[in-house]
């Protein structure tokens, strides 16, 4: 009972600071300093693991694929394989999972430590909202990061499969035949379909971040215990988002 | 690092992202923000086999369109598939929309042939001509039933060969054949034997023409002379048909005499006078006619004959004499 309350409470919070957050929308140009830290925090810095990431989710698809499908003539369409893959499913779930690793867990340490040291309080005594210096500028900067984090992770998967794809053995497909079946059966409505994903997904892990670390309660221990929680819940809304928001999509 | 230099990084990140989805919307897409429009046919099919939303429309191979949709007719006895066309694609009115397997995944498009230049433009919303194509389940049902009519055919020929108890078969027939007949086909083969080699000896007419190049040369050179004989004899035809065609278009005497009416006429004329003449000659008539009819000319004419023979003979004897006086007056 008292973890569904909880589930409950965390729900209503996270949306009331929604709500909050987005209705200081137009203070937002005033914060474009705050905003571009945020970018390059979100953005920027996670680029490299997920890129890295990405190579290696795009290989390892194209290899196992490739193990499964040579027996019966479908080594031709891994080029299609990998590109579905990794652009609805694989490179917006991987980036809200390492989003939430990387940058969730450091904004709900940050935000957590605030509020047992009692900065959050003091913003709220001078007249600060934090939903409008804290939340706001880093829902608007995952807004604009998330889509060029996922696009970067899709196109490092796709050459990751081609290059795997080249130099596998018992593949042995050339980048034009993997790129050409890929052009053939693939549209843009899949990368697209990737980029809402993931573009919901970063709002989701950073808005319940947020949420997590400013309702955190006690002394520093519970700082981790925030982050702990704050990453797990996120991990779980990304995988259960990801169902619904692709039975949607589709 | 400080605040210029990070919001430089940042701009430069997001353009690049802002790239790299352009750059992939181009390579996957065509380029194509907003879709052609175009314009909308209807294809009505007994069965749209594995036919979807979104298949290709191709026009002897070229893409020129999608199918936009997939609905029963209404009346419910057919099914329709909605195409759209690219603006500026003609299609002709007797252009005829096929269903085509592209691949064994279930991949289909529909074919549009190109139709007859003369005919009319199909305009929006209008029924395009179709024409139904097995898909692969009825090849299969013919294939099976063709198999189980060669699996008869063969059972019959079988039977045909090896036969029954009552009805000896085919093998069994010739094996008695041959059992029975196992000295003459020997003797025949022997025979044959002989004549094989004998050929091959290069005896008898036939062995030399296999065997002696000279025969063969002179074969060679008489069938020369039968396609030059037959050269001549096509020449010849072409000059008589060149004669043929003169003599058809009135030139030369012959033509004139064959196509000229007038100079019909005139032949007919002196003709009929020839007859007349010779109608009066035969009678008698005339002076020819008496000559050839009345033999008291020739009476006539031996009697004066015989006189002037007389008279000769009396000039003979007064000859010298007159000739002495004719000289004597001449010099006196």
């Amino acid at each position: 009972m008292k973890l569904l309350t909880d589930a409950l409470e965390g729900l209503g919070s996270t949306l009331l600071l929604l709500a909050r957050a987005l209705s200081y929308t137009r203070t937002l140009p005033r914060q474009f300093g705050r905003f571009i830290e945020q970018c390059y925090l979100i953005g920027y810095t996670t680029l490299p693991i997920v890129a890295i990431l990405s190579f290696f989710i795009g290989s390892v698809l194209a290899l196992q694929s490739g193990f499964a499908g040579k027996d019966f003539g479908a080594k031709q369409f891994i080029g299609l394989l990998v590109g579905v893959s990794m652009s609805r499913e694989l490179a917006p779930v991987m980036a809200a999972i390492l989003l939430a690793g990387r940058v969730g867990s450091a904004i709900a340490a940050e935000l957590a430590s605030m509020k047992v040291y009692q900065e959050i309080d003091a913003l709220v005594t001078m007249n600060i909202p934090p939903a409008r210096i804290l939340v706001l500028p880093r829902l608007a900067a995952v807004a604009v990061m998330m889509p060029v984090l996922t696009i970067v992770a899709d196109l490092v998967g796709w050459f990751g499969g081609a290059i795997i794809s080249k130099y596998t053995h018992f593949i042995a497909i050339e980048p034009e035949s993997y790129f050409a079946t890929m052009r053939q059966y693939m549209h843009f409505d899949s990368v697209l379909n990737g980029l809402i994903k993931a573009e919901i997904f970063g709002f989701v892990v950073v808005l319940v971040c947020c949420n997590v670390g400013l309702n955190t309660r006690g002394g520093p221990r519970e700082i981790g215990a925030a982050v702990t929680r704050a990453v797990v819940v996120s991990l779980i809304l990304i995988l259960v988002l990801d169902f619904f928001v692709t039975r949607v999509l589709a | 690092m400080n605040n210029s230099q990070q919001t430089a990084r940042v701009g430069l990140f997001f353009l690049l992202g802002v790239a790299l989805i352009w750059v992939t919307f181009e390579t996957l897409s065509g380029g194509k923000v907003f879709k052609d429009k175009g314009y909308e046919l209807i294809a009505g099919f007994e069965s749209l086999q594995s036919l979807k939303e979104g298949d290709e429309i191709r026009m002897a191979g070229v893409r020129i369109g999608e199918v936009k949709g997939t609905r029963l007719a209404p009346s419910g006895r057919r099914a329709e598939a909605i195409l759209r066309i690219d603006t500026g694609v003609k299609i002709r009115a007797d252009a005829t929309a096929t269903i085509v397997m592209s691949g064994l995944i279930g991949t289909n498009f529909i074919s549009v042939d190109l139709g007859t230049a003369t005919a009319g433009e199909l305009r929006p919303g209008a029924e395009i001509r179709t024409k139904a194509t097995p898909d692969l389940g009825a090849v299969m049902e013919k294939l099976s039933s063709l198999g189980t009519k060669l699996e008869d055919a063969l059972g019959s020929l079988s039977g045909a060969l090896s036969g029954d108890a009552n009805n000896p078969g085919l093998i069994k027939k010739v094996d008695t054949l041959v059992t029975e007949n196992r000295e003459k086909i020997g003797a025949t083969m022997t025979n044959l034997q002989q004549v094989t080699d004998r050929i091959n000896k290069g005896e008898g007419t036939l062995g030399r023409l296999v065997n002696d190049p000279k025969l063969h040369d002179e074969l060679l050179a008489s069938v020369d002379q039968i396609k030059a004989a037959a050269g001549d004899a096509k020449n010849f035809v072409a000059n008589a048909q060149t004669i043929i065609d003169q003599v058809k278009s009135g030139k030369g005497p012959l033509g004139t005499l064959v196509f000229d009416e007038k100079v019909s006429a005139d032949l007919r004329a002196t003709t009929q006078n020839l007859r007349a003449l010779s109608d009066k000659i035969a009678r008698g008539e005339g002076a020819i006619g008496k000559l050839l009819t009345d033999d008291s000319l020739v009476k006539d004419a031996k009697a004066v004959l015989k006189k002037a023979d007389r008279a000769l003979d009396g000039f003979d004897d007064a000859g010298p004499i007159t000739a002495v006086g004719v000289v004597a007056r001449g010099l006196f």
